[in-house]
């Protein structure tokens, strides 16, 4: 419990320092000359490891911070971020996971689904963004670099799970010095 | 346990249905206020970001003698040569140049400029907007004029809250104004760019009659048409040109003078002098 506690909270945050970093951190603006957009990554990730009321809730949050922060009316990419998350965890255990490759392609297909997705919303809802080849370049790129953060997230995700939460109880490990039973000649 | 987990799964996609249709439904002044408020709870990071980049600087200030924005060779403690005393020389003058320039644009324009920090920007792509460290408690008021602190156009004020406001940056698809061509008063509107660029400072000036003369390196300015901005705030310069394809009148790549994607001041244009 403590555990499932500790990575929706992990979750949580990095999802929220994430949103903040793509609003108030112009570096990839300078380098690229457009804002990546990883969130569809992060819902990739909960899909492949948690479980449903996770990947609804950083779908909600993540979709409503980032939607707070832009023109976008408030709302509108929490159902693509969550039908990307939801995709994934439904057909998880047809897919080799912990592939590399496998999380690749699961991040590059969200990073180009999620954004088209907000924008045909976008044009339901009657807004005007700005569309054009530019912004299509800008979506594959985005795309590739969600496919590379995919794996990044998931190794960062374990890394944080082995530090921050207790080893899992293996009544089968061995040797076990508390359990370990000494058999003598009777 | 099998059913209890399917259940959850219902209770998560509902959640979501449920969240998406109210947010759909809910009044737009009740909208607009979420918004704001969902937006504030990134104040608490805003500000540990910036006091800790002050913290850095005055870090920096204290292990490093800073010798001014433009160190001179004089300064650093080395003698001379007649290359560096050119060197600091063309520096300064550039510096002169700059601050001139800057004090030539407040006595040009006749209105009161405020000066404004960027302490955000629209996290999409398709939206361009940057936020301000400026709101309602410092008058600041919808649809005023942004500039760069050079005097170059950059947007204006699309949303104000009590702390901060949004900024439309030009080229974005809802930021359309009147603009001329400075050498032969020809009009035409600037657009958000519907050609691919990869220059993000490239927008587009249609609906120029079709007998203009036309060359690369032509200033646009504002036209102060629509009373939207006011008449010759610099634009940018037209890059190529060509006929729209119906032929009934002629449009053109600008490049933007402001670089959008590396604004870190602004001035809001408040009063005029009127």
């Amino acid at each position: 419990m403590t555990g499932r506690i500790n990575k929706t909270l992990g979750l949580l945050i990095g999802a929220y320092l994430l949103v903040f970093l793509q609003s108030h951190w112009q570096g990839p603006r300078l380098w690229l000359g457009f804002q990546p957009d990883l969130t569809p990554a992060i819902l990739v990730c909960v899909g492949l490891t948690l479980g449903a009321g996770q990947v609804s809730t950083a779908a909600m949050l993540t979709g409503l911070w980032l939607d707070s922060l832009s023109a976008n009316p408030l709302g509108l990419s929490v159902l693509p971020l969550f039908i990307a998350g939801w995709a994934v965890f439904s057909f998880r255990e047809l897919i080799l996971r912990d592939e590399l490759v496998a999380q690749f392609y699961l991040g590059t297909a969200a990073g180009a689904a999620v954004p088209l997705l907000q924008v045909w919303l976008l044009q339901l809802v009657g807004a005007n963004p700005l569309l054009g080849w530019q912004m299509g370049v800008w979506c594959l790129v985005n795309a590739l670099l969600c496919g590379v953060a995919v794996p990044v997230f998931d190794r960062l995700a374990k890394l944080l799970d082995r530090w921050f939460s207790h080893p899992l109880h293996d009544p089968n490990r061995w040797p076990n010095e508390n359990r370990q039973i000494v058999r003598g000649k009777h | 346990m099998k059913r209890f987990f399917y259940r959850s799964q219902q209770t998560a996609v509902g959640a979501v249905l449920l969240t998406v249709f109210l947010l759909m439904v809910m009044p737009e002044s009740v909208r607009a206020r979420l918004k704001s408020a969902i937006g504030g709870l990134f104040l608490p990071v805003i500000g540990i970001s910036t006091t800790g980049q002050a913290a850095l600087e005055s870090l920096g200030q204290l292990g490093v003698t800073q010798p001014g924005p433009f160190p001179t060779n004089q300064a650093a403690g080395a003698s001379p040569t007649v290359a560096d005393l050119q060197l600091d020389n063309d520096r300064l003058a550039e510096e002169n140049r700059l601050l001139r320039e800057a004090v030539e644009w407040e006595r040009r324009i006749p209105w009161e400029t405020r000066l404004a920090r960027v302490v955000g920007r629209d996290p999409f792509n398709w939206w361009r907007r940057i936020k301000i460290n400026l709101g309602s408690n410092k008058d600041i008021r919808l649809n005023q004029p942004v500039i760069s602190v050079r005097g170059e156009l950059v947007g204006r004020i699309s949303e104000v809250g009590p702390l901060t406001s949004w900024v439309l940056l030009v080229g974005d698809p809802n930021c359309r104004f009147s603009a001329l061509l400075k050498e032969s008063r020809s009009q035409g509107g600037i657009v958000s760019p519907r050609q691919y660029s990869s220059d993000p400072r490239v927008v587009e000036l249609t609906y120029l009659p079709n007998d203009v003369e036309l060359r690369p390196g032509q200033a646009v300015v504002t036209s102060g048409l629509g009373g939207g901005f006011p008449k010759e705030i610099p634009v940018g310069q037209v890059v190529d040109s060509w006929r729209s394809k119906d032929g009934l009148y002629t449009e053109a790549r600008v490049k933007l003078h402001a670089n959008l994607n590396q604004l870190e001041t602004v001035r809001v244009l408040t009063q005029t002098h009127f």
